[in-house]
């Protein structure tokens, strides 16, 4: 992985001691936290329900075991003996104090990591394919790109007070990993093959995506764009958006509002207007950065071994651990690029989990040595908040499965109904309606039966305490969006919503439901689905095959009258 | 000036904050009014909101950028411009791109141009200023005016500003110290190369 040089440390230090005179004059009252807030905001510090709450930035879901060890040691020195991973793949601590977050990002900096544009109207760190580099499925391998734009929009100082926040995702892979189209900016990159027979590294660049409020797709703005000059294409793009972006009302300045507003064809006009003045100048990238950054995303000492079948994978358990170890493999491990190699996910979501995501301070000690024992120290952040072992020796597995019981992070739930993916919900976070995490619980809780979760397949179920949908629920196949209707926690449904290259937002269902009647509610749609599908047909498609219809019905049908009257009045959705 | 009018001007600064290209940052006495350009906005009450007074008046004015292109015609203007003494500044959403002729004219009648912050966390006017910089090659001076707080002065100095007209309750030798708080770039800026690229090339 990317390893810092003197400039990438000379950086993160300084950036450290411009903090820690931001927050000296904080404390001396000389700086409002008025004025204090976004600053404290682009380097991760959010005020929450209870404490302080920062944000590390893992960029594009890449780091190693030391660093590991040091998120560890911080979440039990300066928090409460956890961390919670993200859905953009970074490691939040809840409990922190502000006099204390300049030693803690002293502390990261030690290890090259650090807390730069996690949250604020900027660029935000960057999110990729956590199998990045492995995947069987991979054009290209989407790292090196990944690190140029960090560093690229690191303090970028025309782009430090947009409109809103602006996040990037960037694949590189057949299959989308990345949910690149609810992205302000989707960076799709492939190879193509010159006239001369060799072959160009090529960006597409889909603009406008996002969830929140108003969930759309991104649209494709601009094809097979050099890689050499996506800084003069980006610095176009966000120019646009910082001059024209809405800042007279938070919930339209996304830049999907102005695309949408401008239609993409227009918006790529005045991208490409833009560009033409700036796209041969010295803001692109070099042969030379490319090399400066690339050579550190060679592939680690494989060793020459012959791949393994499943079922020689599984001969290698004991008789009694096959049944359990099976669905581990089926579920949990992944194919990789390289014979006899394979990369496994830890499960983060054991059932009736705090909170999905969430690892102790144990836990990130010993996962730390799994990675050091199993995969050559890496790990990977997902955004579904596991983790990924991405170089595991397939006869290695039983043993890391083995370890990986004990911490309790293999449960084999990986795409499984209850790998839900949830935001901290009301219980940490000041801006969200409703609580997410006792609806994630209690949804584990009653489906704790593994054969019926394997037997229902591939199912995402998302929850998000409010409409900024930190918990994806418009691409859950399930969603689960919590409203707040007369100071009371309301949940609403969406159905059909999906990730990967088929990406669709999922749709309202109807008028919402109490906590108390989301298990069942959930189960009613299971039940339709079990009751209807063809033969390994996943939810998804029995869904597009059906319609809502059904499973509307299906979720309603317990409600009682009472409580569908009082809910008329509600409208569902803020789709404004 | 007349007392009359002080509600039309943004408070004077008495001193302004330089950061020349390839210079040290020093603070000077500042010569420039900021007139808020309120009359033609409040046309009924013009009486009470007298413009500067162009013809006789000693001091330097920025005017707004608006207010420039109905009124650069006139001889008091006119004159006034001729002697140096008007430069004009851009709100923070003006799209400076439709008026490209009117600003490349300007490039050798105003002695400094500014961009306006009506909030500190507002970033439209750092692209005002690249694009002055980039497109517009401004060399001259370009202001920061409005909002203007101790940590937008690093940005603020790369995309292309050299003088700031800070809020008059920020600490000066604070804001000093802000322009060399990082050695190192990972972009480019108005300043220079970023240094990830010129070390390499050196």
């Amino acid at each position: 992985m990317y390893k810092y040089d003197h400039i990438d440390q000379t950086l993160v230090d300084q950036r450290v001691a411009q903090f820690r005179d931001q927050v000296a004059r904080r404390l001396n009252g000389t700086l409002a936290e008025e004025e204090f807030r976004p600053l404290r905001l682009q380097n991760g510090l959010y005020h929450q329900r209870h404490a302080y709450m920062l944000r590390i930035a893992i960029p594009y879901g890449l780091f190693n075991s030391k660093q590991l060890r040091t998120l560890a040691m911080i979440s039990e020195k300066y928090d409460r003996g956890y961390g919670h991973f993200t859905t953009r793949q970074n490691i939040q601590f809840n409990w922190v104090t502000l006099e204390d977050t300049p030693d803690i990002l002293a502390d990261l900096a030690k290890v090259e990591m650090h807390a730069i544009q996690t949250s604020g109207n900027c660029i935000r760190n960057i999110t990729s394919d956590p199998f990045a580099g492995v995947a069987g499925d991979e054009y290209v391998d989407p790292r090196p790109i990944c690190e140029l734009l960090r560093q690229w929009s690191t303090l970028h100082p025309e782009f430090a007070h947009l409109p809103r926040k602006f996040k990037f995702a960037i694949n590189g892979a057949k299959e989308d990993r990345t949910i690149l189209l609810c992205h302000d900016v989707g960076i799709e990159l492939k190879k193509v093959t010159e006239g001369d027979g060799s072959s160009q590294l090529v960006a597409d660049i889909y603009a406008g995506g996002g969830m929140g409020r108003t969930p759309i797709l991104g649209a494709l703005i601009k094809s097979g764009l050099p890689w050499q000059l996506l800084p003069s294409y980006l610095t176009a793009l966000l120019r646009v958006y910082n001059r024209f972006g809405r800042r007279d009302n938070i919930y339209k300045a996304r830049i999907k509002i102005l695309v949408k507003a401008l239609s993409p064809e227009e918006f790529a006009r005045q991208v490409e207007g833009e560009w033409l003045h700036i796209q041969n100048g010295d803001d692109n990238f070099t042969q030379a950065e490319w090399n400066r950054v690339a050579q550190h995303f060679t592939k680690p000492a494989y060793q020459n071994l012959v791949k393994l079948s499943d079922e020689q994978v599984i001969q290698m358990a004991n008789q009694a651990d096959r049944a359990a170890f099976a669905k581990w493999l089926e579920r949990n491990v992944k194919p990789h690029q390289v014979p006899g190699y394979a990369s496994v996910i830890l499960s983060l979501k054991p059932h009736g989990s705090v909170a999905p995501g969430d690892a102790t301070t144990a836990q990130m000690y010993a996962i730390a040595d799994l990675a050091d024992q199993y995969s050559f120290g890496e790990l990977r952040a997902t955004h579904e908040q596991n983790l990924v072992l991405a170089d595991v020796e397939q006869a290695k597995l039983y043993a890391l499965w083995q370890e990986a019981k004990k911490q309790k992070v293999a449960l084999p739930n990986i795409g499984l109904l209850t790998d839900i993916i949830a935001c901290p919900g009301g219980d940490f976070c000041s801006l969200a309606n409703a609580k997410s995490l006792p609806i994630a619980k209690a949804i584990q809780e009653r489906f704790d039966d593994l054969d019926y979760l394997f037997d229902l397949g591939d199912i995402s179920l998302n929850i998000s305490g409010c409409i900024n949908s930190c918990g994806h629920h418009h691409v859950g196949n399930i969603g689960v969006l919590g409203v707040d209707k007369d100071g009371e926690e309301w949940y609403q449904i969406t159905l059909g919503g999906e990730q990967g290259n088929d990406a669709s937002i999922g749709k309202v269902i109807g008028p919402s439901f109490y906590a108390d009647e989301i298990p069942e509610v959930v189960s009613n749609i299971i039940n339709t689905y079990v009751a209807q599908r063809s033969a390994d047909e996943p939810f998804i498609e029995t869904y597009r095959r059906l319609g809502v219809t059904p499973f509307k019905e299906a979720a309603y049908k317990d409600k009682n009258e009472h409580t569908k009257k009082k809910d008329n009045s509600v409208t569902a959705g803020d789709a404004s | 000036m007349s007392q009359a009018n002080v509600s039309s001007v943004i408070p004077a600064h008495e001193q302004v904050l330089h950061f020349p290209k390839g210079q040290t940052p020093s603070l000077a006495p500042n010569e420039w009014l900021i007139w808020s350009g309120d009359p033609d906005k409040n046309e009924d009450e013009g009486a009470n909101f007298p413009p500067p007074d162009l013809e006789h008046g000693k001091t330097k004015v920025l005017v707004p950028f608006t207010w420039w292109i109905k009124h650069n015609n006139e001889t008091d203007v006119a004159s006034k411009a001729k002697q140096g003494q008007i430069g004009v500044w851009f709100t923070a959403d003006e799209d400076i791109l439709k008026h490209a002729e009117l600003i490349e004219q300007g490039r050798t009648v105003w002695p400094l141009v500014a961009a306006h912050f009506p909030i500190f966390r507002d970033g439209r006017s750092f692209s005002t200023a690249a694009l002055l910089r980039d497109r517009f090659q401004w060399t001259g001076e370009i202001r920061a005016i409005g909002d203007v707080l101790i940590d937008q002065l690093l940005q603020g100095a790369r995309v292309g500003f050299d003088s700031f007209a800070l809020r008059p309750d920020q600490n000066t030798d604070v804001a000093l110290k802000q322009f060399d708080l990082f050695t190192v770039t990972t972009q480019n800026s108005w300043r220079g190369l970023r240094t990830t690229r010129a070390t390499l090339s050196a």
